[in-house]
């Protein structure tokens, strides 16, 4: 276990710069989620830490020690790939000890850690199978297996979820999660699904066009997003953003006046910013029409033109609204967002 | 794909079959059933497909007219190394024309690509010289080195290239976290991974020095050192005249091997260069 310190690291390709000083403390013991839409930066700079790719500004460290020009494997990391790289000739106890074999590692201390993490992930009964006698899950949980074998000091994972069904990836999720917790090994992982970044981890870094937005806890960036592409970014469905005037009678936006929280001081132009279920029906609210109902069973979400501006709604009660019909809502004034009009910034 | 065909035409696409297996089948034939008749048989009118008389002393004639187990020998001996040599450098050069990145390697992969374009009889001359300032005329070594670092190497580390560039970039990588270098990412790793295109190389490659004709002619001088398509041409008799029946016998024992190649991996032969996208 150790931390990990990103200080200005930066990388570009040619004249490209695709990541622009990027400043992260990851705590030791941390499970550090890197999220951001694709061409982000989140990959190359995960490649970054494990020395996949070269450094161009900046540097990296693991444990207090500057890494950027070591070799991956001096560097005591391991990684789980997107499509697992297991060495297709090799058995699972093959896959699993070959870290091992290449550090020197004798016959019998190989078996022990191979069987150690093969009971940690239930593969024991495969460790004889090749990789292409195994189902997707068990490919994803030898790719795991691989890593912790070597007890490394940091695990990285680079959108290992991605080629799972969507049952399964949820259940990999947690089980993900559960090894976390269970070694306590210092975790960077890279996804694009702000589901997956909300549930597994302590923190979470936003990142967009090779710049960290924000970087919070889950709750914390949906709460209080720095700005908007973290307010558009982390939620789904995404928060409704509304463009408009701040005044003194309210928030002023195409053909509606909408309310604003209280202590609200800045005036002039502004994007609104309110989550979908923070829209509640109310019979004084606000006349809506309706567009799209879409039934989830738990929830009911529903699209709908407020003004002249298309959001959406969450709401926990069964509505019988059709398309063209009107209904009224009414946001909650805690729980609306700020922007400024010109920056995206946060302003309240 | 699967089709369902009618009885009738299955039986029409086979009897098509059949008579187009005909040009393939029929030389073969013609050889081995030649090579243990009497020479006079051989072009009886009408020809027979099934011999009369079977005359099996053509076989122990050919060893008696030349040193044919040396000249096989040679062959055999030759053909391996080059097989060996050029699986070893292609998949080394591809290897390194598809992962290794430095400068100029696209530029230099196409040079040594125009290698192929250059017909053999253009260098043979100019190769000759330098094996005989070399002093290696009436030697073996111009067989094996032109062969291995020649064009059936280039077109050998073509596929092997191909077959590289396809292997998934994030197995190298894996391999590199795992702790290995270079070499071992290519000696654990990529080599094992390539037997299919490795498998192809080697038998083209061993059916290429096998049949080669024009090199030996012109660089060997004695039977001794005779390969076996240059020992093929001897079975003639005092006026210039082909012994038939003892060359065919000849042509038998030397067409065995390459039969048994085929007969063996075909299936690894097509499966490799499937692999390499070098199929139709």
């Amino acid at each position: 276990m150790a931390p990990v310190t990103l200080k200005a690291v930066a990388k570009s390709y040619g004249s490209t710069q695709v990541l622009h000083g990027i400043d992260i403390a990851i705590a030791d013991g941390e499970f550090v989620v890197l999220v951001g839409p694709s061409g982000c930066g989140k990959s190359t700079l995960l490649r970054m830490i494990a020395g996949l790719e070269t450094v161009t500004g900046g540097a990296i460290e693991i444990g207090g020690r500057v890494v950027n020009d070591l070799e991956p494997k001096d560097r005591d990391i391991a990684m789980v790939f997107q499509n697992y790289a297991l060495y297709p000739h090799m058995t699972v106890a093959t896959n699993m000890g070959f870290s091992l074999e290449h550090r020197g590692a004798s016959k019998a201390e190989i078996a022990e850690r191979v069987r150690w993490a093969a009971g940690i992930l239930g593969l024991t009964h495969l460790l004889e199978r090749y990789p292409k006698q195994l189902s997707g899950g068990q490919r994803q949980r030898v790719a795991m297996g691989r890593a912790i074998v070597r007890n490394p000091q940091v695990f990285l994972f680079d959108e290992p979820l991605s080629n799972l069904d969507a049952k399964l990836r949820v259940v990999m999720r947690g089980e993900i999660k559960g090894l976390h917790q269970r070694l306590g090994v210092t975790t960077v992982y890279v996804t694009h699904d702000q589901v997956e970044a909300m549930t597994m981890a302590d923190r979470i870094v936003v990142m967009n066009g090779g710049r960290v937005e924000q970087i919070g806890a889950p709750l914390e960036l949906y709460d209080r997003p720095a700005n908007l592409f973290v307010a558009g970014f982390i939620g789904s469905p995404a928060m409704n953003i509304i463009g408009g005037t701040i005044t003194e009678g309210g928030f002023e936006a195409a053909g509606i006046t909408l309310p604003l929280p209280a202590g609200v001081t800045a005036r002039g132009r502004a994007s609104y910013g309110i989550r979908p279920e923070h829209l509640a029906m109310a019979g004084d609210g606000l006349a809506a029409t309706v567009t799209l109902v879409e039934p989830m069973g738990s929830e009911t979400q529903v699209s709908m033109t407020l003004g002249e501006e298309a959001i959406v709604g969450v709401f926990r009660e069964r509505l019988s609204a059709r398309p063209g019909e009107t209904i009224r809502v009414r946001p909650d004034p805690a729980a609306i967002h700020l922007f400024d009009a010109e920056s995206g910034a946060r302003i309240g | 794909m699967k089709t369902d065909l009618s009885p009738r035409m299955t039986v029409a696409l086979y009897g098509l079959m059949c008579v187009l297996l005909i040009p393939f089948v029929f030389p073969t034939w013609w050889m081995v059933t030649s090579s243990v008749k009497p020479i006079s048989d051989i072009f009886a009118f009408p020809p027979d497909l099934w011999p009369r008389r079977f005359d099996f002393s053509t076989y122990a004639q050919v060893f008696e007219l030349q040193p044919f187990a040396r000249q096989y020998w040679n062959s055999a001996y030759i053909a391996a190394v080059v097989t060996a040599g050029t699986m070893a450098v292609s998949s080394m050069a591809g290897y390194a024309f598809a992962r290794i990145r430095f400068p100029f390697s696209n530029a230099i992969f196409m040079v040594v690509l125009l290698g192929l374009l250059i017909p053999s009889e253009v260098t043979i001359v100019p190769l000759f010289q330098m094996f005989l300032k070399w002093g290696m005329i009436n030697t073996h070594w111009p067989l094996i080195l032109v062969p291995i670092f020649g064009a059936p190497s280039v077109f050998a580390t073509f596929v092997m290239r191909q077959f590289f560039i396809a292997l998934p970039v994030e197995l190298e990588e894996a391999a590199r976290v795992d702790g290995l270098g270079r070499f071992k990412i290519f000696w654990t790793i990529a080599l094992p991974l390539a037997r299919p295109a490795l498998g192809a190389v080697a038998i083209f490659t061993f059916l290429h020095s096998w049949n080669l004709y024009l090199e030996p002619i012109v660089f060997l001088s004695s039977t001794q050192m005779f390969t076996l398509p240059q020992a093929l041409t001897q079975f003639t008799d005092a006026y210039g005249g082909a012994m038939w029946n003892i060359q065919l016998a000849a042509a038998t024992m030397t067409a065995i091997p390459v039969l048994l190649v085929f007969i063996v991996a075909q299936k690894q032969f097509v499966e490799g260069l499937a692999h390499t996208g070098l199929k139709g």
